[in-house]
């Protein structure tokens, strides 16, 4: 009887990008922060949050809003390349769905990357999707935000709620205050 | 008393071992799938006149893409015969031509299902049903080749339920759903025929849905009655994320007969369709879908901070808000037993009526 390996259903040798997260600034003072929208619900208003926050504590130099098209693929290479060009931050939000939250995970991969450092949001219940995307793209150790769920539906009061929650992380992951330090 | 057949020996602990390989590797839909060697699957590729590297499905924000042999050594664990292998292949190049499954759809909370309707002598070469349970189990081509497409997309494009595939939850489709067309009784030019293939061709239509509905209307002979029981189905709310809902209608033969019998062409059956599956303004308000977000054109209520008026608000009837973007929002096939009034709405996912048909060659 001939004996042979059984095949591996999966395929392999992917190539991947590297996974080092890019230099943090020594501090927000005249930066521009780039907000990327991926048009859910609440997104803008999420990232505007964050934005007041950031500028009553830094001097940051700009905020630039951008909108993706698409919200369940990563951003578009046109955009992608503006984003890079024109901003030393990126925070972007919301991935609160199936596609969404793996795609903003992607972008904030993209842009960690590219050099820019990246915080993305995604909701709590999509902590394991996030997660399946960073592993996918060989960035295991990638650090996002997951902001608990739901976003979609919720009024100004509790979004503000929810952003005073994930402060301290957005502020950490950006590098505006150093590891272990609480606002 | 024992009962044992007489034809076969097996060795049991090389079964199992096989199968519990697979499983351990979450390789699997969840149930054991046929192991596949080199040898055997040379002759799924002795198949096609394909490149083995050649790339059938890529989704590059997955960075993934599946190649013919991947796509061999997936119909092959699904139990697929090697001469269902071209079938699988057409379906890939179908899917390929749909919109959503390349931008994210099966990482979707929605949870859809791939499902293919198959066309043409192919049926009869490999034994499809195309007639009575044809949505059911029992036929191994069906079964295999849309279990082909389900253990792709699980080990090809790692979407494992929990982690990258997010539905919230899924449709039994997701197994398998692979159905062929009944063109022998049905009144019209088969499906691949109105999309310009010849009546000897085979092809795949490959479609994104969501779920699967039964219509039993067994006492009617107006064709007007039959259509009402369609676009009450189609036109439910609930259906309704979009502006607009789109649909696969599956006629039991005797449904397509009292179409048929009245004279309607299949435009004629869309149209009846097209024209009552309508909401009135006030239903979609008594559900909060009375406007759509201008940022994802998703119904929202009047009141949500990014509502806009649908198309219909602009329009002559603003209280009326039709299903359907267009009568071509709904694809027509004949499948099934011709033994009873009872036909099936599928509920497919994207606005049907303006994008291309997701139909391939087979061979």
């Amino acid at each position: 009887m001939t004996r042979e390996k059984l095949l591996d259903p999966t395929g392999s040798d992917r190539k991947t990008g590297g996974s080092d997260l890019a230099q943090r600034p020594a501090s927000l003072r005249g930066l521009t922060v780039g907000l990327l929208g991926n048009t859910k619900p609440n997104a803008e208003v999420l990232l505007a949050e964050i934005a007041d926050e950031l500028k009553g504590r830094y001097d940051v130099g700009e905020f630039r809003s951008y909108t993706k098209d698409y919200f369940g693929t990563p951003v578009k290479t046109e955009l992608f390349d503006q984003i890079v060009a024109e901003c030393d931050v990126v925070v972007t939000a919301v991935g609160d769905c199936g596609s969404c939250s793996a795609a903003t995970v992607a972008d904030g991969i993209a842009f960690e990357r590219a050099g820019i450092p990246a915080v993305a949001i995604i909701s709590d219940s999509f902590l394991l999707s996030g997660n399946a995307m960073a592993r996918m793209q060989g960035f295991g150790g990638f650090e996002f935000i997951a902001v608990h769920h739901p976003v979609a539906s919720l009024g100004e009061a509790e979004l503000h709620g929810r952003v005073q929650a994930v402060l301290p992380d957005v502020l950490r992951i950006l590098g505006a205050e150093p590891a272990g330090v609480r606002a | 008393m024992t009962a044992v057949t007489d034809d076969l020996l097996a060795d049991m602990a090389e079964i199992r071992s096989a199968m519990e390989y697979y499983a351990r590797q979450e390789w699997t839909d969840g149930l054991p799938v046929v192991p596949v060697t080199e040898s055997y699957l040379t002759e799924f590729l002795a198949q096609t006149s394909r490149d083995p590297g050649e790339v059938v499905f890529a989704i590059p924000h997955l960075n993934r893409e599946c190649t013919v042999w991947l796509a061999a050594v997936n119909a092959a664990m699904a139990g697929c015969l090697p001469e269902y292998f071209p079938v699988v292949l057409a379906a890939w190049d179908a899917i390929a031509k749909e919109p959503y499954p390349k931008r994210g759809i099966w990482q979707s909370t929605t949870g859809t299902a791939p499902l293919l309707i198959v066309n043409g002598p192919v049926r009869a070469r490999i034994g499809l049903n195309s007639t009575g349970n044809v949505f059911g189990s029992g036929f191994r081509a069906n079964a295999t080749i849309g279990r082909a497409i389900r253990l792709t997309v699980i080990n090809v494009f790692d979407l494992h339920p929990h982690q990258l595939d997010q539905a919230t939850q899924g449709t039994l489709a997701k197994y398998s759903a692979c159905i062929a067309e009944n063109e022998e009784e049905s009144p019209w030019a088969p499906l691949h025929v109105e999309y310009g293939f010849g009546p000897s061709d085979s092809a795949v239509t490959a479609l994104v849905v969501r779920s699967c509905m039964h219509i039993e209307a067994r006492h009617t002979r107006a064709p007007e009655q039959l259509a009402l029981d369609f676009a009450n189905t189609i036109s439910r709310t609930g259906a309704l994320i979009h502006e607009t809902s789109s649909a696969l209608l599956v006629l039991g033969p005797e449904h397509a007969q009292v179409f048929a019998a009245a004279g309607w062409s299949k435009d004629d059956v869309r149209q009846a369709i097209y024209d009552r599956a309508v909401n009135s303004r006030a239903s979609l308000a008594a559900v909060g879908k009375e406007a759509i977000s201008r940022h994802t054109r998703w119904r929202v209520p009047a009141d949500h901070p990014d509502a806009i008026g649908d198309r219909a608000s602009q329009g002559p009837e603003p209280d009326l808000v039709p299903a359907l973007v267009a009568p071509s929002a709904i694809l027509l096939a004949v499948a099934g037993a011709r033994n009873a009034g009872v036909s099936t709405v599928i509920e497919t996912f994207g606005v049907r009526g303006d994008t291309p048909s997701s139909i391939a060659r087979v061979g």
